[in-house]
Protein backbone atom coordinates (compact mmCIF):
# COMPACT_ATOMS: atom_id res chain seq x y z
CA UNK A 1 0.00 0.00 0.00
CA UNK A 2 1.21 3.69 -1.03
CA UNK A 3 1.09 5.98 2.04
CA UNK A 4 2.07 4.04 4.87
CA UNK A 5 1.03 5.55 7.90
CA UNK A 6 -1.67 7.18 6.39
CA UNK A 7 -4.05 3.59 5.75
CA UNK A 8 -5.55 1.97 8.42
CA UNK A 9 -6.67 -1.84 8.36
CA UNK A 10 -10.13 -2.67 8.67
CA UNK A 11 -11.55 -6.37 9.24
CA UNK A 12 -14.43 -7.48 6.96
CA UNK A 13 -15.84 -10.72 5.93
CA UNK A 14 -13.86 -13.45 3.91
CA UNK A 15 -16.40 -14.24 1.72
CA UNK A 16 -17.55 -10.56 1.06
CA UNK A 17 -14.04 -9.34 0.48
CA UNK A 18 -14.14 -12.32 -2.45
CA UNK A 19 -17.22 -10.58 -4.03
CA UNK A 20 -15.60 -7.23 -3.53
CA UNK A 21 -12.27 -8.37 -5.42
CA UNK A 22 -14.50 -9.63 -8.07
CA UNK A 23 -17.07 -6.87 -8.56
CA UNK A 24 -14.04 -4.48 -8.31
CA UNK A 25 -12.36 -6.28 -11.01
CA UNK A 26 -15.46 -6.23 -13.12
CA UNK A 27 -15.62 -2.01 -12.09
CA UNK A 28 -12.47 -1.64 -13.79
CA UNK A 29 -10.87 -0.62 -10.23
CA UNK A 30 -7.34 -0.68 -9.92
CA UNK A 31 -7.67 -2.40 -6.38
CA UNK A 32 -10.61 -3.85 -4.19
CA UNK A 33 -8.84 -1.55 -1.97
CA UNK A 34 -9.55 1.49 -4.32
CA UNK A 35 -13.42 0.38 -5.11
CA UNK A 36 -14.29 0.16 -1.10
CA UNK A 37 -12.78 3.36 -0.48
CA UNK A 38 -14.77 5.05 -2.98
CA UNK A 39 -17.84 3.06 -1.97
CA UNK A 40 -17.25 4.26 1.52
CA UNK A 41 -16.62 8.10 0.39
CA UNK A 42 -20.33 8.01 -1.24
CA UNK A 43 -21.80 6.54 1.32
CA UNK A 44 -19.90 9.37 4.02
CA UNK A 45 -21.90 12.14 2.09
CA UNK A 46 -25.09 10.67 3.22
CA UNK A 47 -24.15 11.69 6.80
CA UNK A 48 -22.00 14.32 5.55
CA UNK A 49 -24.60 16.10 3.22
CA UNK A 50 -24.64 20.13 3.50
CA UNK A 51 -27.89 20.29 1.91
CA UNK A 52 -29.22 17.74 3.94
CA UNK A 53 -28.07 20.50 6.96
CA UNK A 54 -28.78 22.94 5.20
CA UNK A 55 -32.80 21.81 4.72
CA UNK A 56 -32.61 20.76 8.52
CA UNK A 57 -31.59 24.29 9.58
CA UNK A 58 -34.18 26.19 7.38
CA UNK A 59 -36.68 23.59 9.05
CA UNK A 60 -35.69 24.06 12.69
CA UNK A 61 -35.24 27.82 12.53
CA UNK A 62 -38.99 27.93 11.53
CA UNK A 63 -39.58 25.88 14.64
CA UNK A 64 -38.08 28.49 16.52
CA UNK A 65 -35.34 25.21 17.54
CA UNK A 66 -32.19 26.92 16.79
CA UNK A 67 -31.10 31.32 16.10
CA UNK B 1 -1.80 12.24 26.98
CA UNK B 2 -3.79 10.36 24.42
CA UNK B 3 -1.87 7.44 25.45
CA UNK B 4 -2.78 7.80 28.78
CA UNK B 5 -6.37 7.95 28.64
CA UNK B 6 -6.17 5.41 26.13
CA UNK B 7 -4.27 2.85 28.74
CA UNK B 8 -6.04 3.98 31.86
CA UNK B 9 -9.76 4.84 30.78
CA UNK B 10 -11.24 8.95 30.62
CA UNK B 11 -11.62 10.61 34.08
CA UNK B 12 -14.80 11.53 35.19
CA UNK B 13 -15.35 15.35 34.83
CA UNK B 14 -18.66 15.80 37.92
CA UNK B 15 -21.68 15.13 38.10
CA UNK B 16 -22.52 14.49 34.34
CA UNK B 17 -25.18 16.84 32.54
CA UNK B 18 -28.52 15.08 31.90
CA UNK B 19 -29.48 15.62 27.92
CA UNK B 20 -32.69 15.35 26.87
CA UNK B 21 -32.43 15.33 22.83
CA UNK B 22 -34.29 14.04 19.98
CA UNK B 23 -35.57 15.82 16.74
CA UNK B 24 -38.46 18.26 17.44
CA UNK B 25 -41.83 17.07 18.15
CA UNK B 26 -40.58 14.05 19.13
CA UNK B 27 -41.53 13.89 22.92
CA UNK B 28 -38.53 15.86 24.22
CA UNK B 29 -41.09 18.22 25.94
CA UNK B 30 -42.97 15.11 28.02
CA UNK B 31 -39.45 13.57 28.85
CA UNK B 32 -38.17 16.84 30.66
CA UNK B 33 -42.05 17.01 32.18
CA UNK B 34 -41.01 12.98 33.51
CA UNK B 35 -37.56 14.03 34.82
CA UNK B 36 -38.84 17.19 36.57
CA UNK B 37 -41.86 15.07 38.40
CA UNK B 38 -38.69 12.36 39.01
CA UNK B 39 -37.18 14.84 41.07
CA UNK B 40 -34.49 16.17 38.97
CA UNK B 41 -33.96 19.51 38.34
CA UNK B 42 -34.39 20.71 35.22
CA UNK B 43 -32.49 23.76 33.48
CA UNK B 44 -34.79 26.21 32.22
CA UNK B 45 -35.43 30.39 31.53
CA UNK B 46 -39.05 30.08 30.82
CA UNK B 47 -38.82 32.42 28.00
CA UNK B 48 -40.61 29.92 25.99
CA UNK B 49 -43.67 30.07 27.01
CA UNK B 50 -46.39 27.40 26.49
CA UNK B 51 -49.10 27.31 23.45
CA UNK B 52 -51.16 24.99 21.47
CA UNK B 53 -48.20 23.07 20.32
CA UNK B 54 -46.69 22.81 23.57
CA UNK B 55 -49.34 22.89 25.95
CA UNK B 56 -47.54 22.18 29.23
CA UNK B 57 -44.14 24.11 27.97
CA UNK B 58 -41.01 23.73 26.37
CA UNK B 59 -38.29 23.61 29.12
CA UNK B 60 -35.55 24.99 27.12
CA UNK B 61 -32.97 27.28 27.99
CA UNK B 62 -32.98 30.37 24.56
CA UNK B 63 -28.96 31.01 24.80
CA UNK B 64 -28.76 26.63 24.26
CA UNK B 65 -29.95 27.61 20.29
CA UNK B 66 -26.95 29.72 19.62
CA UNK B 67 -25.22 26.65 20.49
CA UNK B 68 -23.87 26.33 17.07
CA UNK B 69 -22.27 29.69 16.89
CA UNK B 70 -21.24 30.83 20.35
CA UNK B 71 -18.06 30.02 21.30
CA UNK B 72 -18.50 30.45 25.06
CA UNK B 73 -19.99 27.19 26.19
CA UNK B 74 -18.98 27.11 29.66
CA UNK B 75 -22.43 28.00 31.17
CA UNK B 76 -23.39 23.95 29.98
CA UNK B 77 -21.19 23.27 33.07
CA UNK B 78 -24.41 25.07 35.37
CA UNK B 79 -26.08 22.04 34.55
CA UNK B 80 -24.42 19.60 35.98
CA UNK B 81 -26.25 17.09 38.02
CA UNK B 82 -29.29 18.37 36.02
CA UNK B 83 -31.22 18.33 32.87
CA UNK B 84 -30.96 20.18 29.68
CA UNK B 85 -33.08 20.01 26.95
CA UNK B 86 -30.91 20.08 23.78
CA UNK B 87 -32.21 19.06 20.33
CA UNK B 88 -30.58 16.72 18.11
CA UNK B 89 -29.01 18.94 15.19
CA UNK B 90 -27.22 20.58 18.59
CA UNK B 91 -26.01 17.92 20.37
CA UNK B 92 -22.71 17.51 17.98
CA UNK B 93 -21.65 21.10 19.62
CA UNK B 94 -22.20 21.01 22.78
CA UNK B 95 -18.37 21.38 24.50
CA UNK B 96 -16.36 17.79 25.49
CA UNK B 97 -15.53 19.29 29.18
CA UNK B 98 -18.70 17.72 30.47
CA UNK B 99 -19.90 13.95 31.28
CA UNK B 100 -23.51 13.76 29.66
CA UNK B 101 -26.09 11.02 29.78
CA UNK B 102 -28.50 11.52 26.81
CA UNK B 103 -31.85 10.39 26.95
CA UNK B 104 -32.85 10.47 22.96
CA UNK B 105 -36.20 10.43 22.38
CA UNK B 106 -37.39 8.41 19.07
CA UNK B 107 -40.76 8.76 16.96
CA UNK B 108 -41.98 7.65 14.23
CA UNK B 109 -40.80 10.18 11.31
CA UNK B 110 -44.31 10.96 9.95
CA UNK B 111 -45.63 11.60 13.24
CA UNK B 112 -42.99 14.29 13.66
CA UNK B 113 -42.97 15.60 10.21
CA UNK B 114 -47.21 16.08 11.26
CA UNK B 115 -46.64 17.32 13.87
CA UNK B 116 -43.50 19.73 12.67
CA UNK B 117 -45.93 21.19 9.81
CA UNK B 118 -48.52 21.70 12.17
CA UNK B 119 -46.62 23.74 14.38
CA UNK B 120 -44.99 25.35 11.13
CA UNK B 121 -48.54 26.62 10.30
CA UNK B 122 -49.10 28.30 13.61
CA UNK B 123 -46.22 30.34 13.73
CA UNK B 124 -46.69 30.75 10.17
CA UNK B 125 -43.33 29.89 9.01
CA UNK B 126 -42.44 27.63 5.79
CA UNK B 127 -39.54 25.79 7.48
CA UNK B 128 -37.71 26.13 4.38
CA UNK B 129 -38.51 24.55 0.95
CA UNK B 130 -37.88 20.62 1.48
CA UNK B 131 -40.85 18.32 1.03
CA UNK B 132 -41.80 15.51 3.34
CA UNK B 133 -40.11 13.23 1.52
CA UNK B 134 -36.92 14.80 1.27
CA UNK B 135 -36.93 15.81 5.08
CA UNK B 136 -37.69 12.14 5.96
CA UNK B 137 -34.61 10.86 4.05
CA UNK B 138 -32.37 13.98 6.09
CA UNK B 139 -33.67 12.90 9.52
CA UNK B 140 -32.95 9.59 8.55
CA UNK B 141 -29.39 10.10 7.76
CA UNK B 142 -28.85 12.70 10.68
CA UNK B 143 -30.21 10.26 13.20
CA UNK B 144 -27.93 8.14 11.35
CA UNK B 145 -24.86 10.20 12.04
CA UNK B 146 -26.02 10.68 15.96
CA UNK B 147 -25.38 7.39 16.55
CA UNK B 148 -22.25 6.50 15.07
CA UNK B 149 -20.94 10.16 16.60
CA UNK B 150 -22.51 8.78 19.91
CA UNK B 151 -20.07 5.65 19.56
CA UNK B 152 -17.05 7.96 18.91
CA UNK B 153 -17.90 10.33 22.15
CA UNK B 154 -16.31 9.02 25.55
CA UNK B 155 -18.03 11.44 27.52
CA UNK B 156 -21.90 10.40 26.11
CA UNK B 157 -23.61 7.83 27.18
CA UNK B 158 -27.32 7.40 25.38
CA UNK B 159 -30.67 6.00 25.92
CA UNK B 160 -33.08 5.50 23.28
CA UNK B 161 -36.76 6.00 24.17
CA UNK B 162 -39.39 5.94 21.93
CA UNK B 163 -42.16 8.49 22.37
CA UNK B 164 -45.37 6.27 21.92
CA UNK B 165 -43.61 3.31 24.08
CA UNK B 166 -43.45 6.19 27.01
CA UNK B 167 -46.93 6.84 26.13
CA UNK B 168 -47.98 3.29 26.27
CA UNK B 169 -46.22 2.27 29.49
CA UNK B 170 -44.92 5.00 31.09
CA UNK B 171 -44.26 2.49 34.23
CA UNK B 172 -41.61 0.60 32.24
CA UNK B 173 -40.47 3.57 30.44
CA UNK B 174 -39.24 5.18 33.84
CA UNK B 175 -37.81 2.41 35.08
CA UNK B 176 -35.42 1.78 32.33
CA UNK B 177 -34.47 5.42 32.52
CA UNK B 178 -34.16 5.47 36.49
CA UNK B 179 -31.76 2.89 35.99
CA UNK B 180 -29.54 4.75 33.22
CA UNK B 181 -29.33 7.65 35.51
CA UNK B 182 -28.46 5.71 38.52
CA UNK B 183 -31.87 4.68 40.46
CA UNK B 184 -32.55 7.75 42.76
CA UNK B 185 -35.78 9.08 40.97
CA UNK B 186 -39.36 8.06 41.87
CA UNK B 187 -40.50 6.34 38.84
CA UNK B 188 -44.13 6.70 39.92
CA UNK B 189 -44.49 10.16 39.94
CA UNK B 190 -42.31 9.92 36.37
CA UNK B 191 -44.72 7.73 34.78
CA UNK B 192 -48.16 10.37 36.41
CA UNK B 193 -46.62 12.71 33.75
CA UNK B 194 -46.73 11.18 30.89
CA UNK B 195 -50.08 12.46 29.16
CA UNK B 196 -51.74 10.25 26.53
CA UNK B 197 -54.13 13.27 25.38
CA UNK B 198 -50.95 15.09 24.00
CA UNK B 199 -50.01 12.23 21.52
CA UNK B 200 -52.18 13.91 18.66
CA UNK B 201 -50.21 13.28 15.63
CA UNK B 202 -50.51 9.53 15.58
CA UNK B 203 -49.31 7.76 12.63
CA UNK B 204 -52.49 5.70 12.16
CA UNK B 205 -54.74 9.08 12.33
CA UNK B 206 -52.19 10.69 9.60
CA UNK B 207 -53.21 7.66 7.42
CA UNK B 208 -56.41 8.38 7.37
CA UNK B 209 -55.91 11.71 6.84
Amino acid sequence: MFGFGKNVSVKIDKDLYARVVKVADVAGYATADEFIAHVLEKEMLHFEDSKSDEDIRAKLKGLGYIS
Amino acid sequence: MDFLSRLFGRAPQGEPVVIVSGLPRSGTSMMMKMLEAGGLSVLTDGERVADVDNPKGYYEVERVKNLEKETDKSYVREARGKVLKVISFLLKFLPDDNDYRIIFMRRDLNEVLASQNKMLKHRQETGGTADDKAMTEHYLNHLASIRVMARKKENWQVLEVRYDEAVKDGKSVAKQINQFLGGKLDEAKMSEAVDAELYRNRKDKIAKG
